[in-house]
């Protein structure tokens, strides 16, 4: 009881401990210096005082108490935080950017950014423990919901990257879709590849040696030496360019990301395949299914969460290496990452940064809700 | 000898790939630019050794002190979160751990020494926490049964049953810090990913290509000393 009590107490006192040592927004003369730190009291003026207490109650709440109902109050009490922390980190802005000059930009500094993730991981944890159905999806939801409504709003619009997202909002949906058709693109091509090297029955102790050697190469390496060995070979036979085959863009990207990609797909399709027992197939025999009904009922209903599950690894894998894929010049949200990083603008490197952990998230939450789903369908 | 045969495959490729790095090389297939010299290589691949070698100690320091930390009875109750914690870390490249950090920490080896720590530490630690678990329960008990302090159990028991699947853990972070190390040539760090990333830049296909044999060669050649390494280890 005592030990609760403590966690209990700790946990409350974080949030204001982070208000009160860290900055919350930096004011800079311009887009690429760090400039001054504001303090938690200057940048939320009177608000400071219910969001420290409602933080307080929410994250007290959620460590000191049990059950099902507290740890709803506490997410609630933690979402409400979130809104009037983000609320007021855009009133805050606005009033220090008021009157100054036009390049004058106030800037999320580390102590708003540890309070928002504590806060986003305090919600996911009281939405597991209220264990309500699809609580998870609803936690995620309203978090978008209160970025995207105090967005549309215009409340956030004093914020540097809310500025810099504005300047560059083209730029920044093109990204995205070149983004995606990057992963997607790797994706299907390796599951092809996939498919096609587990028709090989006699090879597979090569294969398994080959995807996995693949995996020691360094991604910038692997990237680097297919624009070398693409180029030479254009250099020596220049015809091919006639085919649309060039040593930079899409298609090195293409290859490299997919190359790394094929490690746990084929690792997730064996484990599929030895999902289903030879004493299972025994009895399949035995009840006279033919091969496509054995398929159809037993393999592919046992072997379908472990596909999945590779398929995840994959797909988080291809967003990530899709990055890289910028550096040859093959787009995506690398671009403003790398940009970002040549400009030293940090609200550049964030705006390319955000999307790329959101999609990888989102991909890691609805594959792997997915597998478990699966896993409830067809129990063994 | 059988023990470490596993280790010649990457042994080898990792030998054929550093000759591959040699200027001579590049001339010989007919790619464009200026070679780097093999003395502006050597230094090249020496920084990024030491710099991986670093990040390499703090990742398996951290990693596998916390994951014998979370394995202790005591400590039951944080297992769970680790897998959960450990995914959602994964979901940050280390590209854009390395970019996130530049304007903090400035150009140079800390921005990638941190996205080294911060990428490497939760699969090192899952790692770390999946080898002592394959440890039996038998084993445990019957070491409790004849006397053996915890301190004792581990490092007479555990560590030395978990053995093959650390040495597997480290494996896997050496690899990790090899390619972050190459990535963190884009933050300003002098390693082996330069060549690759300025030749990337002003078309010099030659160093580009020195610099993604010499890469890729080092994580071969980190790869069979870890293999030769557990060989070794495992008693037959």
């Amino acid at each position: 009881m005592t030990a609760r009590l403590l966690a209990g107490l700790a946990a409350a006192a974080l949030l204001p401990a982070v208000f009160a040592g860290l900055p919350l927004l930096h004011l800079a003369p311009n887009r690429l210096v760090t400039g001054a730190p504001v303090a938690a009291s200057t940048a939320l003026g009177t608000s400071l005082w219910p969001i420290a207490a409602l933080a307080a109650g929410g994250l007290g709440l959620l460590a000191a108490g049990r059950g099902r109902r507290t740890a709803g109050l506490a997410g609630l009490a933690c979402l409400g935080t979130l809104a009037l922390l983000l609320a007021g980190l855009g009133a805050g802005a606005a009033d220090l950017t008021a009157g100054q000059p036009f390049a004058t930009r106030a800037r999320l500094a580390s102590g708003a950014w540890a309070g928002v993730i504590v806060l986003v991981c305090a919600l996911g944890f009281a939405a597991r423990r209220a264990r309500l159905p699809g609580s998870g999806l609803m936690a995620a939801a309203a978090v978008l919901a209160l970025i995207g409504g105090l967005w549309s709003a215009g409340r956030l619009d004093a914020l540097s990257l809310v500025v810099e997202g504005r300047a560059r909002s083209d730029a920044l949906g093109g990204a995205i879709r070149d983004h995606l058709v990057l992963t997607l693109g790797a994706l299907v091509i390796a599951a092809g590849l996939t498919a096609g090297l587990a028709l090989w029955r006699r090879g597979r102790g090569a294969v398994e040696l080959t995807v996995s050697g693949l995996q020691v190469v360094p991604a910038v390496a692997l990237l680097g030496g297919l624009v070398a060995v693409l180029s030479a070979l254009l250099a020596a036979a220049p015809t091919l360019r006639g085919y649309g085959i060039s040593a930079l863009g899409t298609g090195p990207a293409l290859i490299g990301i997919a190359a790394y990609l094929l490690l746990p797909l084929w690792r997730g399709l064996q484990a599929a395949r030895r999902a289903t027992g030879p004493d299972q197939l025994d009895a399949a025999r035995a009840l006279g299914l033919t091969s496509g009904q054995t398929l159809t009922t037993l393999r592919l209903p046992l072997g379908a969460p472990a596909f999945v599950g590779g398929l995840r690894v994959a797909t988080v894998q291809a967003l990530g290496l899709a990055t890289l894929g910028a550096l040859v010049g093959a787009g995506g949200l690398g671009t403003l990452v790398f940009d970002g990083m040549a400009q030293f603008a940090p609200d550049l490197i964030l705006l390319g940064a955000l999307p790329i952990i959101a999609l990888s998230l989102a991909a890691e939450g609805a594959l792997g809700r997915l597998e478990a789903a699966l896993r409830r369908w067809w129990p063994r | 000898m059988n023990r470490i045969a596993p280790a010649f495959g990457p042994l080898a490729l990792g030998l054929a790939l550093a000759a591959a790095s040699h200027p001579g090389f590049a001339g010989l297939i007919g790619a464009s630019g200026r070679p780097l010299a093999v003395g502006h290589l050597a230094e090249l691949a020496l920084n990024h050794l030491a710099l991986a070698a670093t990040g390499l100690a703090l990742v398996a320091a951290l990693g596998i002190g916390l994951g014998l930390i979370a394995t202790r009875a005591r400590f039951a109750a944080f297992r769970t979160g680790i897998d959960t914690l450990a995914a959602f870390a994964q979901a940050v490249p280390p590209v854009v751990v390395v970019a996130l950090a530049l304007p903090v920490l400035g150009f140079g080896g800390p921005p990638t020494l941190l996205a080294l720590t911060a990428y490497g530490i939760m699969p090192t630690l899952r790692g770390t926490v999946g080898a002592l678990d394959a440890v039996t329960a038998e084993a445990r008990e019957s070491a409790q049964a004849i006397g053996l302090t915890p301190a004792q159990i581990l490092i007479h028991i555990e560590l030395p049953l978990a053995a093959p699947g650390l040495v597997d853990t480290l494996r896997t972070a050496l690899i990790l810090a090899v390619s972050v190390t190459a990535v963190g040539a884009l933050a300003g760090a002098s390693t082996l990913g330069t060549p690759i990333v300025a030749g990337l830049q002003n078309q010099n296909i030659a160093a580009m290509l020195q610099g993604a044999a010499a890469t890729a060669s080092l994580a071969f050649l980190g790869d069979a000393l870890l293999l030769a390494i557990g060989g070794l280890r495992r008693r037959d």
